[in-house]
């Protein structure tokens, strides 16, 4: 992570990441277990409910994976303040799997009238797939 | 010239770009010493007619050309030189067209249909012709470069060029401002319009490439 990044130092086509990572069966069980505290096994908890449905593997909630490609922005630097995210989920995420997670800065706003900044997100799997895909919009600080 | 021949804007339903925003990208590579000269929206089963970039091309220096991508019993098919009497005949919305009708009906009213990302499972043309699938004697070209290939993919879409003597193009399949550009078609000559684009493409002067770093 980036300390006290401003908009200032921020350029069209800088790239944000990569993070790479893994979602656990733990950490699904966990993200899980904050809306249900008695969790019912499904596809997101159970690999054999969703080896019937016919996935190979359990697969990451949606929520989980906005949450997921929230953080490649958030992480980015303290000083980040996520406005937007809106993601399309072009592939299921199977548990345990190598994961990357990259951005990339589209748009920055030079009117000065905010300091609003554009960014694509990924989710790539270890092939280099895309399986997410999508924009944020973030807010940096003014230098002091 | 270098032209992105499928890319996705937000008309799409599954595309998170805007034009504004691809041209914006299009001045980035740009300043970044990368060459491209424009693009062609493909967008899912449709075609607005009356849609109009040319102020905002020519504002930027950019050539904008509107096409389709269809889905049809053979795969999905990219589409350009899309007139009325093309959509006349046609449903864009209906995702079981008959790919030989669409290659028929594109052949007689001044458009050419492409399959698109042929190595695609499921909805990829090469897999339909494995099948037993026949005809389309008229189809001369696949999309050979496709930036949203997965894994083999694109090894079974060169299998098919090479097996059936296709000429291939190249486009991103961007779905996301930053993609644009990754895969394109080189043509001979200048492009400046629809019509041109399917001259070219027919007469068969233009290679897929991919972005230059």
């Amino acid at each position: 992570m980036k300390e006290n990044l401003y908009f200032e130092d921020v350029e069209i086509g800088d790239d944000i990441g990569p993070i790479k990572k893994s979602v656990t069966d733990k950490d699904v069980i966990e993200f899980v277990s904050i809306r249900e505290k008695e969790i019912t096994p499904s596809r997101f908890t159970s690999k054999e409910i969703a080896n019937n449905e016919g996935m190979p593997e359990a697969i990451v909630p949606g929520p989980m994976n906005i949450a997921l490609m929230s953080q490649i922005l958030t992480d980015w630097s303290d000083t980040v303040c996520l406005l937007k995210i809106d993601v399309v989920f072009r592939q299921t995420v199977p548990h345990n799997q190598d994961l990357t997670f990259s951005g990339i800065v589209t748009d920055k706003d030079e009117t000065g009238d905010s300091t609003k900044l554009e960014c694509d997100v990924v989710m790539e799997n270890s092939d280099g797939v895309k399986l997410v895909i999508g924009t944020g919009v973030i807010a940096l600080p003014n230098k002091p | 010239m270098l032209l992105d021949l499928h890319t996705h804007s937000v008309a799409s339903d599954d595309s998170r770009a805007t034009v504004e925003q691809y041209i914006k990208w299009v001045n980035v590579l740009r300043r970044k010493g990368k060459s491209i000269h424009g693009f062609v929206l493909t967008e899912h089963r449709q075609f607005d007619h009356d849609v109009d970039y040319s102020k905002l091309a020519s504002d930027d220096g950019i050539i904008i050309l509107k096409g389709a991508e269809l889905d049809t019993d053979t795969g999905h098919f990219l589409v350009y030189g899309i007139s009325e009497q093309i959509t006349n005949e046609l449903d864009f919305s209906d995702v079981n067209i008959s790919a030989q009708n669409l290659v028929d009906v594109c052949d007689t009213y001044g458009g050419i249909a492409i399959p698109a990302h042929p190595g695609r499972v499921g909805i990829g043309f090469a897999e339909y012709l494995d099948n037993g699938v026949t005809g389309f004697e008229t189809v001369k070209t696949v999309e050979q470069l496709n930036g949203s290939n997965r894994p083999g993919e694109g090894e079974k879409a060169e299998s098919l060029i090479k097996a059936k003597g296709y000429l291939g193009t190249g486009g991103s399949d961007a779905h996301i401002v930053s993609a644009v550009g990754t895969c394109m078609t080189r043509f001979e000559k200048k492009i400046a319009n629809e019509s041109d684009l399917v001259q070219e493409l027919r007469n068969g002067r233009f290679t897929a490439v991919k972005l230059e770093s």
